[in-house]
């Protein structure tokens, strides 16, 4: 059976010489590539710094002492609706709290599987069916966060000294993370220019460009992975039956392909957007999602054809496996690898796209984006709304673009070394 | 090679109804109504005074058929009960139904038009309340209205104008059989058999044969309107300024075609050589500078550089060379021609570099692969071989074969080139289609959206055959047959 690790990066790389799996081989080519390893990097610490961002913006200290009344508001607001309206910042929170255990976890059962002394791909598949449940754990408390908000009543934490000249005998004390004020919050001088406490300045309505910049990660992030994923699934289910049963079922999926290839895609969701009433980041994903995954059908069906007649194919039909078993474990995996690099260009497009609209004022209000500061940049004129933002949006496109480009490179046999 | 032309085009017409179709749907399902402002906010008026206004916008609703339900048309079989339910919600005379659903209610009755008479009817001849009765008598001259013929643009003939003029007679004469709800029974009597007397009388056109209901169930809707009027390439007209939308689209078009069709221009001639150059010098360390660089401008978003070429050189902060926006300058009447071409092109540099670096970026990109692909073949090393020149080898023998996949491509730009970009013209204040559709979508003007969506997808069709057809005129290895 052929094996090839989604993501290309296996926590273990079994030593050289043994039993090279697919995954290992693309693995090993694009590790060659140090600029498209670097952007791999870059991904990771984009993910870590949006994971992180409450420990470093927050307008809820960790410690709150008044008049000897000891309260920890960070870490009992982390999953408030009230503090955090979007889902996306409580699915980061959660990732946040889990990150330590989580790792510390992965890392002890890594160092007792290597001491199982399994073979490679038996082990292998231990840790892919691990990974499996752990995140299927991970979704399954977000899911039961989501579905019993925390309801408090929102406390504003003012800073300490505005609270100490207020009332003046009280006995405050508090500790905030690095910058005590969160994405949301306004009331700084509008436009006012770098320096400060304001790393890189403070927008139009008064609120805090790196805080807003650093919230903006995890929107960008999760509308570019959520609406690939979408498209991806769409485009690998659609392409696939194409390829695998040929005939009518092709016909009418390359005429459902070409109908959805001819629209223009960008005025329909600009369209759609615009239109809604309160439209969230969520409608954009979706939106993304339904409309963009022909050239992925295009591609699985493409790869399908190719395998669909070869040996292996062949030989699971003999030996009688379903058909779904055929397509999904047996075809599909051999035939992700152009899905994969498209994917990565995809991830880089929606977020591309995901800016375009909240330049242009579309979409989410309320979810601080990195569009929606540029736009203010535009409007106001100021330099430094136009730059953080501007290269905000560079620096992920491009990092994403590099890593499918050497994935993309690291696939091509032609270019094997 | 002929067949498979008339194969692509014949599968081309139903690709190109499903396309619209799916964008008549969505846009017609999506929230929110076109020309809301003339009912006055979301039709949120019930009170007596706003009839006037009412009638206007249900005016407003016909001329664009906005009336009628978007594809399945089912209000011939409204029974009177269902009618009977809506006048009682509108009334609400017990507060028991959310004001939403009473305006709701009110928008129903009024769009279901001629089909809700016989319920009416009905009501005004039963027992239920005066309030419930007076207001089927004030609600039937409306809905019992006829539609006049061709009122709306076109030309009317004899037939139409006698059509109307008796039309507008009887509807005249409908408009007196009202009663309010104080009036006396003698009244209210009178009123309801001049009502029964004139349905016994015009019965008929309300008994549909099977026929005539599988008729209305699919003609008489948005859908089938529009693609009728489609058909005759009406695109009809905008909501905004009642113009026709098509009209409005060839003038738009100017604007976009001379910003996308120089943008292209520059991006083809510009690529080709540095794909051409970088593919000769492969692996040097130009070439590689070059690609990396071209990787950047890839991922750089359009819509950043046009921000910053604008704030760097049209704000004065800290340039002022070109101009900040528009296509061309306020005055253009004293200039000649030559100056007009001038002020025009001053005004699309920074347009046309935001329009083309990106392009530029990923088709050298093309043309590189293109050309090292051709590069090793056995028939350049018989070039070589035989002793031509480096320079006729590489651009006589590989580049004609090797730019292929490029000059293919430039068909699949056509939905672009006529498209135009909403960002860019937005930023740069092109008044070209892109900023077009912008404002339509802002307005809601339904027909120009349509409109351009349409032609877009219309294009992009084309586009895809054309290319699919440039690969076997240009390579004759390539045979559909």
């Amino acid at each position: 059976m052929s094996e090839l690790n989604p993501d290309g990066e296996s926590p273990i790389l079994g030593g050289a010489g043994d039993d090279l799996t697919y995954g290992d081989i693309v693995w090993g080519q694009f590790k060659r590539n140090k600029v498209a390893l670097g952007s791999l990097y870059g991904i990771f610490a984009l993910i870590l710094l949006g994971t992180v961002a409450p420990l470093l913006a927050s307008n809820q200290p960790f410690i709150w002492e008044l008049d000897g009344q000891r309260s920890y508001p960070w870490f009992t607001t982390l999953f408030d609706r009230l503090v955090y309206e979007n889902p996306v910042d409580i699915f980061f929170n959660l990732l946040l709290v889990a990150l330590l255990p989580c790792s510390s976890l992965v890392l002890w059962r890594l160092r007792s599987l290597r001491k199982a002394e399994l073979v490679k791909r038996a082990r292998r598949r231990r840790i892919r069916q691990e990974v499996i449940l752990l995140l299927m754990a991970f979704v399954a408390v977000y899911v039961i966060i989501l579905a019993f908000p925390q309801q408090s009543t929102y406390t504003p934490y003012p800073k300490l000294m505005d609270r100490l000249e207020a009332k003046g005998e009280q006995q405050v004390s508090a500790v905030f993370p690095p910058f005590d004020f969160g994405f949301r919050d306004t009331g700084f001088r509008p436009l006012a220019g770098p320096g400060g406490e304001h790393l890189l300045g403070v927008d139009n309505s008064g609120r805090d460009v790196a805080v807003r910049l650093l919230y903006g990660i995890r929107v960008s992030l999760t509308i570019g992975v959520v609406a690939v994923a979408i498209y991806v699934t769409i485009g690998i289910i659609l392409g696939a039956s194409a390829g695998f049963f040929g005939g009518r079922v092709d016909m009418a999926i390359q005429r459902l392909i070409e109908i959805f290839m001819c629209m223009p895609v960008l005025f329909v969701i600009i369209t759609l957007i615009a239109f809604l009433d309160h439209a969230s980041i969520f409608h954009i994903m979706v939106l993304i999602g339904v409309l963009r995954w022909t050239g992925v059908a295009r591609l699985t069906r493409g790869e399908f054809l190719r395998l669909r007649n070869q040996d292996f194919v062949t030989a699971a039909e003999a030996l009688g496996y379903r058909r779904r078993t055929i397509i999904f474990k047996q075809i599909l995996p051999n035939a992700l690898g152009p899905v994969l690099v498209a994917a990565a260009f995809g991830v880089a497009a929606a977020i591309l796209l995901e800016s375009t609209l909240s330049f242009l004022g579309l979409g989410d209000v309320s979810a601080p984006s990195w569009g929606q500061t540029l736009k203010e940049g535009y409007s106001s004129g100021k330099w430094h709304l136009i730059l953080s933002p501007g290269f905000a949006i560079f620096f992920t496109v491009s990092v994403l673009n590099l890593v499918g480009e050497g994935l993309r490179d690291a696939l091509d046999p032609k270019l094997r070394q | 090679m002929l067949t498979y032309i008339i194969k692509r085009i014949l599968l081309m017409i139903p690709t190109f109804f499903a396309i619209s179709l799916m964008i008549f749907v969505i846009l017609n399902f999506a929230p929110g109504t076109p020309g809301a402002s003339l009912a006055g906010g979301e039709g949120t008026q019930s009170s007596e005074d706003s009839v006037g206004q009412r009638e206007s916008y249900q005016i407003f609703k016909e001329q664009f058929n906005l009336d009628k339900p978007v594809l399945f048309n089912t209000r011939f079989s409204l029974t009177q009960e269902q009618v009977a339910t809506t006048v009682l919600d509108i009334l609400n005379s017990d507060r028991s139904v959310p004001i939403s659903r009473q305006i709701e209610a009110q928008v129903e009755l009024e769009d279901w038009g001629g089909y809700a008479v016989p319920g009416l009817i009905e009501l005004l001849r039963s027992e239920a309340s005066v309030e419930a009765r007076s207001y089927a008598s004030r609600r039937l001259p409306l809905n019992a209205k006829r539609r006049l013929r061709n009122l709306y643009g076109g030309r009317s003939d004899v037939d139409d104008r006698a059509w109307n003029k008796e039309v507008l007679a009887e509807n005249k004469v409908l408009a007196e059989w009202t009663f309010p709800t104080d009036a006396p029974s003698t009244r209210q009597d009178e009123v309801r058999e001049l009502w029964v007397g004139w349905f016994k009388e015009n019965r008929s056109r309300w008994e549909y044969s099977s026929g005539e209901k599988l008729l209305i169930l699919a003609t008489d809707t948005r859908f089938f309107k529009y693609w009728t009027n489609l058909m005759r390439l009406d695109f009809g007209v905008s909501h905004v300024d009642k113009r026709p939308v098509i009209e409005k689209v060839f003038k738009k078009l100017r604007y976009s075609l001379s910003l996308s069709f120089t943008a292209v221009l520059l991006i083809y001639f510009i690529s080709v050589p540095l794909g051409i150059w970088s593919s000769v010098n492969q692996n040097t360390a130009a070439d590689r500078g070059l690609t990396v660089v071209l990787f950047m401008l890839y991922s750089l978003p359009s819509f950043f550089t046009g921000v910053v070429l604008l704030n760097l050189l049209t704000r004065g902060t800290p340039f002022t060379v070109f101009p900040t926006s528009g296509f061309e300058s306020l005055d253009t009447s004293a200039m000649t021609t030559l100056q007009y071409l001038g002020d025009v092109l001053w005004h699309l540099v920074l347009p046309i570099i935001c329009l083309s670096y990106a392009g530029l970026a990923a088709l050298s990109r093309y043309a590189r692969t293109g050309l090292l692909d051709v590069i090793r073949a056995d028939y350049i090393r018989t070039a070589r071989a035989k002793g031509l020149p480096e320079f006729v080898v590489i651009l006589k023998h590989a580049a004609r074969n090797g730019m292929i996949p490029i000059l293919t491509l430039l068909a699949t730009l056509l939905p672009t080139l006529v498209g135009g970009s909403v960002v860019i013209e937005v930023i740069f204040g092109i008044p070209g289609m892109g900023l077009y559709v912008w404002e339509s979508i802002l307005l809601r003007d339904y027909n120009a959206i349509m409109a351009v969506l349409l032609i877009a997808s219309g294009l992009t069709l084309l586009g895809l055959l054309i290319s699919d057809l440039s690969y076997a005129l240009v390579d004759p290895r390539i045979t559909f047959d």
